[in-house]
C-alpha cells in the first residue's frame, strides 16, 4: 500500500518559485496499474521521483507499507529503493557496452544479492521478455525494442513491489510499445505488484486499472481510485 | 553494493574505454619506469660499491694520515729544505698533510687492540725489465692478502714470498711474454735509483723478484692500484734504499693500522681521532661512497616522483571527464538504490586500477628493459660479471602499491563529483 499524504514540491527561490506539486494526496491500496497523466510540466515526473524517494518535496509524507520514505536517511532509501523499487526509462538509460546479463545482474548487485542466486535470477527474467538468446550480446546491438525489453527485464529482475515506468514506450512504435506494456502488465498480475505509469498517451492509461490526471501541480481527475482528503 | 561488484564494475568500465585507459596508465606508467630503474641502480650501485670496498680493503683496517695544523694557510719557504729532493713527498695530492714519524708509528701501536701498524711504503722506482727486453715505466704497491685480486695466471693464497711480484696484465705482455701463464717463474727487474745520490754520483741498483702470478683487471679494482705488487718486506728494502738519506726518510703520509677484531676498529679510530690523526675506516670509505650513490639515486627519484605528479592531473582529467559522460548511468545506479559511497568507490577503484595498470607496466617494462641492458651496461662501464641494476620484487610491489595509493588519491575528487551527482538532473531527458 503507498499513501500518499499532502505532497508539496517547489523549485527555485522567491519570486522566481514554481509549485511543481501542490498538495497532492492519494493512497494506492494494493497490486494494481495506475497511470498518472499529464502535459509536460505538470508535475508528473517530480510526483513519481518524490514518491520513489529520489526526490525530497518540502511537505507531505509518501507511507510505503507504513513507512514514511521520506523521513528515512539516505542510506536506508537506497537501500529501500534497491530491494522493493524498479524503473523504466523513455529513453532505456541500459548500459550500451556491456552485455545483456551485466546490465540485467546490475539491480541484484546493488541489492546485494549473493553471486551465486545472480544467474538464475537474470535468466529468468531475459527469458520473461524473450531475450534469453541475447544473453551474452552487448546491449548496443539490440534493436529499439529489445532495449526497452532489456530495460523491463531489468527492472523485474529483482522482484520489486512497486515499479515506476516513465513514458516506457516513448521512444518506440505502437506495435513494439505494446509487446513491452505486455511484459509490464505480465510482471505485475503474476507478483501481485504495483506500476506507476507516468505517460501522456492516453492509450497507454486506459490499459491501468485507475488514473490520476495532474494539471498545474495539482490533481484534476481521479478515476478508478479512491482519493482520501481534500483535492 | 559488495566491494567485488564494484571492483568488477570498475574494471569492466575501463576495459569498454581500452585506448583512454590505456594512455592514462602509461603516463603514470612513465613514472613507474624512472622510479623502478632509479631504485634497481640505487640498490645495485650500493651493492657495487660495497664489494669494491670489501674487495679493496681490509675491515681490519685504519687508514691513518696527519692533518697540518693549519692546512688552509700558505707554507712559510723553507731555506733548509731548498732544494733537497723528497723520496716520499706527499705531492699535490696531499695538500695540507703532515707527515707521519717514526715516533708516531710507536704511539699508534701503543694504542689498545692494535695490532700491527704499517707504514705506507710507496717506493718510488725508476723501471721494470726483464732479459732482453727494454725498460717500462712502472709503479709499485704492496701486496695485502685481504685485498682480492683476479689473476689471469697463477694465483696468491696467502702470503707473497719476500722475491715475488704480481704483474697486472699489461706488463706482462708489454714485457714479451707470450701470455700471461708464460709469464709465471720468471724472473723480471726493477730499477731504482738512490734519491740522496741523484745530484752526485746516482747510485743506481736493480731488484730482482719471481713473477709469482698475473692480475686480471677486475671490475671491483680500484684502478689506483698499483700495476706491480710486492711483499710488504720486499717494500720496505725498497723504500730504504730509495730514501735513506733524504730529510723525509721514514717519515710517511699515510699509515695502516691493523687492529685485532673488526668490532674495535671504529674504537681504535676514534682514539686516534684523539691524538690528532684523521682516520678511516673501510666502513667510512663506503660511507662516503654510499652517499654519494644517495645523492645521485634522489635527483633520480625526484624526476620520477615529477613524472608521476604530472600523470596525476592526468588522472584527474580522465576521471572527471569519464562521470561527466556517465552521468546517465550513475543517475540510473543511483535510482536503482545504490548509495552515495558505492558510487564514489566504483570511480575510486577505477582510479586504483589505473594506478595499478600503470604500476604494472611501468616496472615490468623497466625490469625487462633492465634485465635485456644490463650486460651491455657492465661492459661499458667494465664491471665484469656485476650488473648494476638489481631488481627486487619486493621494490617493485612497494612502486606498484605506491602508484595504487597516489591514484586514488588523484581518484577523490572526480569520485566525489560522482557521489554527489543529483539521479534527478542525471535522469532528465531531453
Amino acid at each position: 500500500m503507498i499513501e500518499v499524504q499532502n505532497i508539496t514540491k517547489t523549485y527555485g527561490r522567491k519570486q522566481n518559485a514554481f509549485l511543481a506539486i501542490d498538495d497532492v494526496s492519494f493512497t494506492i491500496p494494493g497490486s494494481m496499474t495506475i497511470a498518472i497523466l499529464g502535459k509536460s510540466g505538470s508535475g508528473k515526473s517530480t510526483l513519481m521521483h518524490a514518491m520513489s524517494g529520489l526526490d525530497r518535496p518540502e511537505k507531505g509524507q509518501v507511507i510505503i507499507d507504513g513507512q514514511n520514505i521520506l523521513t528515512m536517511k539516505a542510506k536506508a532509501v537506497d537501500a529501500f529503493r534497491a530491494n522493493t523499487m524498479s524503473f523504466i526509462f523513455q529513453s532505456f538509460f541500459i548500459q550500451a557496452n556491456e552485455s545483456c546479463f551485466d546490465n540485467v545482474s546490475l539491480p541484484l548487485e546493488i541489492a546485494k544479492v549473493p553471486r551465486a542466486q545472480r544467474k538464475a535470477k537474470v535468466e529468468a527474467a531475459l527469458t520473461a521478455v524473450e531475450l534469453l538468446d541475447k544473453k551474452k550480446s552487448r546491449a548496443r546491438d539490440l534493436s529499439g525494442g529489445q532495449k526497452q525489453r532489456l530495460a523491463v527485464a531489468r527492472a523485474i529482475v529483482n522482484e520489486p513491489d512497486i515499479l515506476f515506468a516513465d513514458e516506457p514506450t516513448g521512444n518506440l512504435d505502437s506495435k513494439t510499445g505494446e509487446v513491452v506494456e505486455d511484459f509490464l502488465f505480465n510482471y505485475i498480475k503474476k507478483n501481485k505488484a504495483i506500476l506507476i505509469v507516468v505517460t501522456h498517451d492516453p492509450d497507454l492509461a486506459k490499459k491501468c486499472d485507475a488514473r490520476i490526471e495532474i494539471k498545474d501541480g495539482k490533481i484534476s481527475k481521479v478515476t478508478g481510485l479512491e482519493v482520501k482528503g481534500k483535492k | 553494493m559488495k566491494t567485488t561488484d564494484i571492483i568488477r564494475r570498475a574494471g569492466r568500465s575501463l576495459r569498454q574505454a581500452k585506448t583512454r585507459t590505456l594512455l592514462t596508465s602509461l603516463a603514470i606508467g612513465v613514472g613507474a619506469f624512472t622510479i623502478t630503474l632509479s631504485l634497481a641502480g640505487g640498490q645495485g650501485g650500493r651493492d657495487y660499491a660495497d664489494a669494491i670496498v670489501s674487495a679493496n680493503t681490509n675491515v681490519k683496517e685504519v687508514a691513518v694520515t696527519k692533518q697540518a695544523e693549519d692546512a688552509d694557510a700558505i707554507a712559510e719557504y723553507d731555506e733548509n729544505g731548498a732544494g733537497q729532493v723528497s723520496g716520499n713527498s706527499p705531492g699535490p695530492f696531499a695538500q695540507g698533510l703532515e707527515f707521519i714519524s717514526q715516533d708516531d708509528l710507536a704511539d699508534m701501536t701503543a694504542i689498545p687492540n692494535v695490532e700491527e701498524v704499517t707504514p705506507g711504503y710507496l717506493p718510488s722506482i725508476d723501471y721494470i725489465t726483464t732479459e732482453g727486453q727494454k725498460k717500462y715505466e712502472a709503479s709499485v704497491s704492496t701486496f695485502s692478502p685481504s685485498v682480492s685480486l683476479e689473476y689471469a695466471a697463477g694465483s696468491v693464497n696467502s702470503d707473497l714470498a719476500d722475491d715475488e711480484i704480481i704483474l697486472a696484465e699489461d706488463y706482462a705482455t708489454t714485457l714479451g711474454f707470450s701470455n700471461p701463464n708464460d709469464a709465471v717463474g720468471k724472473t723480471v727487474a726493477l730499477g731504482a735509483t738512490k734519491l740522496s745520490t741523484l745530484f752526485t754520483v746516482p747510485d743506481r741498483q736493480e731488484f730482482t723478484y719471481t713473477v709469482r702470478g698475473v692480475s686480471s683487471e677486475s671490475g671491483l679494482a680500484f684502478r689506483s692500484q698499483g700495476s706491480l705488487l710486492i711483499s710488504e718486506k720486499a717494500s720496505e728494502q725498497l723504500y730504504d734504499f730509495v730514501n735513506v738519506g733524504t730529510p723525509n726518510y721514514n717519515k710517511f703520509v699515510v699509515v695502516s693500522v691493523i687492529v685485532d677484531n673488526e668490532a674495535n676498529a671504529a674504537a681504535v679510530k676514534a682514539e686516534l681521532e684523539d691524538q690528532g690523526y684523521t682516520a678511516q675506516t673501510a666502513e667510512d670509505i663506503l660511507g662516503t661512497v654510499n652517499t654519494f650513490i644517495n645523492v645521485l639515486l634522489g635527483v633520480l627519484l625526484g624526476f620520477g616522483a615529477l613524472a608521476v605528479l604530472t600523470s596525476v592531473f592526468g588522472i584527474i582529467n580522465t576521471q572527471y571527464i569519464s562521470v561527466l559522460e556517465r552521468t546517465q548511468q550513475i543517475g540510473l545506479m543511483k535510482a536503482l538504490g545504490m548509495s552515495q559511497g558505492d558510487v564514489g568507490k566504483l570511480f575510486t577503484f577505477e582510479a586504483a586500477w589505473i594506478g595499478f595498470l600503470g604500476g604494472a607496466i611501468g616496472s615490468g617494462v623497466a625490469v625487462l628493459a633492465g634485465s635485456i641492458a644490463n650486460p651491455s651496461i657492465s661492459e661499458a662501464l667494465g664491471l665484469g660479471d656485476i650488473s648494476l641494476l638489481i631488481f627486487s620484487p619486493m621494490q617493485v610491489a612497494v612502486v606498484i602499491i605506491g602508484l595504487i595509493a597516489i591514484s586514488i588519491a588523484a581518484g577523490i575528487f572526480p569520485a566525489r563529483k560522482a557521489s554527489k551527482l543529483d539521479p534527478i538532473e542525471a535522469l532528465r531527458t531531453e
